[in-house]
């Protein structure tokens, strides 16, 4: 077994990715909690705003920051754009339909992506300036002003959601709607503006997720579309309900991921990690439950 | 209900289009580009007889197979063959015959790789095989290329490639350049290698000449290996200084997009200088040294299968140069060994077409003029390279080391020819054959 230090590093690489898939598992929740749609396509959507920002940058001279906005503003639309289309087409569906129907998009924006970037000889990447400025050190390990703001921005979202949802007048709406729709209609809630906003919102987060993940892990369509799995295991297990929870388990999802990196016995294994800890969450809820996958399944 | 459904179909096409408008147009500057370059390709280029009149004639159908897939691509290989040859169709062709080539890729599928042979030789019925750069290529088709006598040019990547009599490549794949690699890490102090690659199908053998090379000079190995869509450049880098320890260092042998992941995640961690970094060929790439930025210049030593063109003022480079300016619009990694690979492939293979006294191109005297070629000087290798009836071809066996430098690749000054160690056995069998043969 490797000694201490030998971890140390890992800890705050694991931590600003855990709190970047926090970072979009609150965003899936949050939508799944108003639309009951668990939006699989999360991971391209980012990774569809990330490649125009490169190609603003590399190709068009746009400046960075305005090539950042322009990419979150495309994931908010692309999202808002599938949600204004389908959403309510599916919405009587089962949500595994629903789910179904995101994942088309999603390998829809693949195959866009591979279409209009499809030299894979270039070496992109997107870097932010913050990358290399040191935000503070502890033991020989230096932590960067990027991690930090990935893991605060995490952080910050999901105390954000969760006070929204709790405060304000649309977050209510939503609540009502994960509840029950049909009733929530009947009051009065317009129940299409307040499902808009939810996936522009859920939208707006997978953009920045984009981003902070082509820095932190890589700007490839193929890698950041599937990244969405790390996302997916950390809402399974706050069941697709907690913000909270849904939070930790992503923070402990990228810690562990990467804290078993100098292990070496089971290092080639570590892409496990979100599995494995899903599984044995949800298997630990739902000890003496019947669980499905539908809305309210767990009795 | 309906007229809502149609402002919200409206609102979303037009958003659509937006989208993909944004997209298209960021991209288009790279189209716009390789337009305008096809637009100056007439001007007056020598290449193959340099008549300068275009050739008419029946073509001459040769084809490739090269890997193309996210993380790894060699394209730019055939791709830079096939802007040589639009060189040589310009300039008279073979004696009035054109080139065309069939360039098919695949995705490490070995189906794939074998429904791509049997396209080439029974649906396009190639007469030759030239600049193959794939992952499975030499593994899966070698026997049907020898049962139908083909003998490949190629850039090599399976063992297959070199300890064979009917492949002969113009590089030397990842083992011997990782060997190369190595090899500039030992001559730079280091008591541990730790070499790094993708795990693609056989890449364990990379790691078998580096460990008797390290072996020979006392020094460790750690040999360690990643899915390449699954890498994390920070926790890749950090894996590997940890593995390395002190005066170590780190062989990559990855494609650029991956090698670039790793380095910007260890320049981030600042762990630049806490190892030695070396990587074999794929990264002797401007593009990759523009990437990474100053901040590496000269901390990475790239073992480079070709000259550095920046220093070589031979006129092979000068043809090279202008032939990837005005033909080689589809080479996306630009200046760097793959398209210097794919150019020196070219180059082979006119002359081997051009030997051809009968002036018949048959798959028989084709294929008997490849097999023939020796001697053949360029400014891009060491020394000259001949093909020849040989167990193994390993012609390209001496090579050079580039660093960084403000953007580009460059020879490490005092370098010179670096001779890949008959440490590696196979490398050692070659040296035997060569002396034997008074190559």
């Amino acid at each position: 077994m490797p000694s201490w230090s030998s971890f140390q590093p890992f800890i705050p690489i694991g931590l600003a990715l855990g709190g970047v898939f926090a970072l979009s598992g609150v965003g899936m929740v949050v939508l799944y909690r108003a639309t009951g749609v668990l939006n699989l396509a999360f991971g391209a959507i980012g990774a569809l705003g990330a490649m125009i920002a490169w190609s603003l940058i590399n190709n068009a001279g746009v400046p960075s920051a305005w090539a950042y906005v322009i990419a979150v503003l495309v994931g908010g639309f692309s999202t808002l754009l599938y949600g204004t289309i389908f959403g309510p087409l599916l919405a009587a569906r089962d949500p595994l339909v629903k789910a179904v129907a995101t994942l088309g998009f999603a390998l829809i924006l693949l195959g866009l992506m591979s279409w209009l970037w499809n030299n894979n000889n270039i070496t992109r990447s997107i870097t932010f300036s913050t990358d290399n400025s040191t935000a503070f050190s502890f033991s020989a390990v230096s932590v960067s002003w990027t991690q930090v703001i990935a893991f605060g921005f995490g952080l910050a979202v999901a105390v954000g959601a969760t006070v929204f949802l709790r405060v304000t007048k649309v977050g209510t709406a939503m609540r009502a709607l994960a509840d029950d729709r049909e009733i929530t209609a009947t009051l009065g809630v317009p129940v299409r503006r307040v499902e808009a906003a939810a996936w522009f919102g859920s939208g707006i987060l997978a953009g920045i997720t984009g981003l902070l993940l082509a820095d932190l892990d890589t700007l490839d369509p193929t890698t950041l579309t599937f990244l969405v799995i790390f996302t997916v295991s950390a809402a399974l297990i706050g069941r697709l309900r907690s913000i909270t929870v849904t939070f930790v388990a992503a923070v402990v999802i990228g810690v562990v991921d990467n804290l078993v990196t100098p292990i070496n016995s089971i290092t080639n294994y570590r892409d496990m990690t979100p599995f494995v800890l899903a599984i044995v969450a949800l298997l630990f809820f739902a000890r003496g439950r019947q669980y499905s996958f539908a809305r309210g399944g767990v009795r | 209900m309906r007229k809502n459904f149609g402002w919200r179909v409206r609102i979303s096409v037009a958003m659509l289009v937006v989208a993909v408008g944004v997209a298209i147009a960021t991209t288009s500057t790279v189209f716009g580009k390789t337009n305008s370059k096809h637009a100056v390709a007439a001007a007056a280029l020598k290449c193959g007889m340099g008549t300068g009149k275009p050739a008419t004639g029946s073509p001459i159908v040769l084809g490739a197979i090269a890997t193309n897939q996210p993380g790894t691509s060699f394209t730019d290989i055939p791709y830079m063959a096939n802007a040589y040859f639009m060189c040589v169709n310009a300039n008279g062709g073979i004696n009035g015959h054109p080139i065309k080539y069939d360039v098919l890729t695949d995705m490490t599928v070995p189906a794939q790789v074998i429904a791509d042979a049997k396209q080439l030789i029974s649906t396009d019925h190639v007469v030759g095989i030239v600049g193959n750069t794939d992952i499975l290529d030499c593994a899966v088709n070698g026997a049907t290329y020898a049962k139908d006598g083909y003998f490949l040019i190629d850039a090599g990547i399976a063992a297959q490639c070199y300890a064979s009599p009917w492949s002969a490549a113009v590089n030397m794949g990842p083992r011997y350049s990782g060997d190369g690699a190595a090899q500039a890490a030992i001559l730079h102090g280091a008591k541990t290698i730790v070499i790094d690659q993708s795990n693609v199908p056989g890449y364990q053998g990379n790691a078998a000449g580096i460990q008797l090379i390290a072996k020979a000079h006392g020094v460790k190995v750690v040999s360690l290996s990643a899915t390449a869509s699954s890498i994390n450049g920070e926790t890749e880098a950090e894996r590997i200084v940890q593995a390395a320890g002190s005066n170590g260092a780190a062989d990559l042998i990855f494609t650029p997009p991956v090698a670039q992941q790793i380095l910007q995640g260890a320049q981030k961690l600042n762990l630049v200088n806490k190892v030695i970094w070396t990587c074999a060929t794929p990264c002797n790439t401007d593009s990759l040294a523009k990437s990474l930025g100053p901040v590496w210049n000269h901390k990475l030593f790239v073992n480079a299968e070709m000259s550095d063109v920046h220093d070589d003022t031979g006129p092979d480079t000068a043809l090279y140069l202008s032939v990837l300016k005005q033909y080689g619009s589809a080479v996306s990694g630009g200046i760097g060994s793959f398209s210097q690979f794919g150019f020196v492939i070219g180059q082979l293979t006119v002359q081997a077409l051009l030997s051809i006294k009968s002036h018949v191109y048959t798959k028989q005297t084709v294929n008997a003029a490849i097999e023939n070629l020796k001697g053949f000087s360029t400014d891009m290798l060491c020394k000259p390279w001949y093909y020849g009836k040989a167990p193994v071809h390993l012609p390209n066996n001496t090579d050079y080391t580039v660093w960084p430098q403000n953007g580009t690749m460059q020879v490490v000054p005092g370098s010179g020819c670096l001779q890949i160690s008959s440490f590696d056995p196979e490398v050692g069998q070659v040296r035997a054959i060569e002396k034997a043969n008074g190559l």
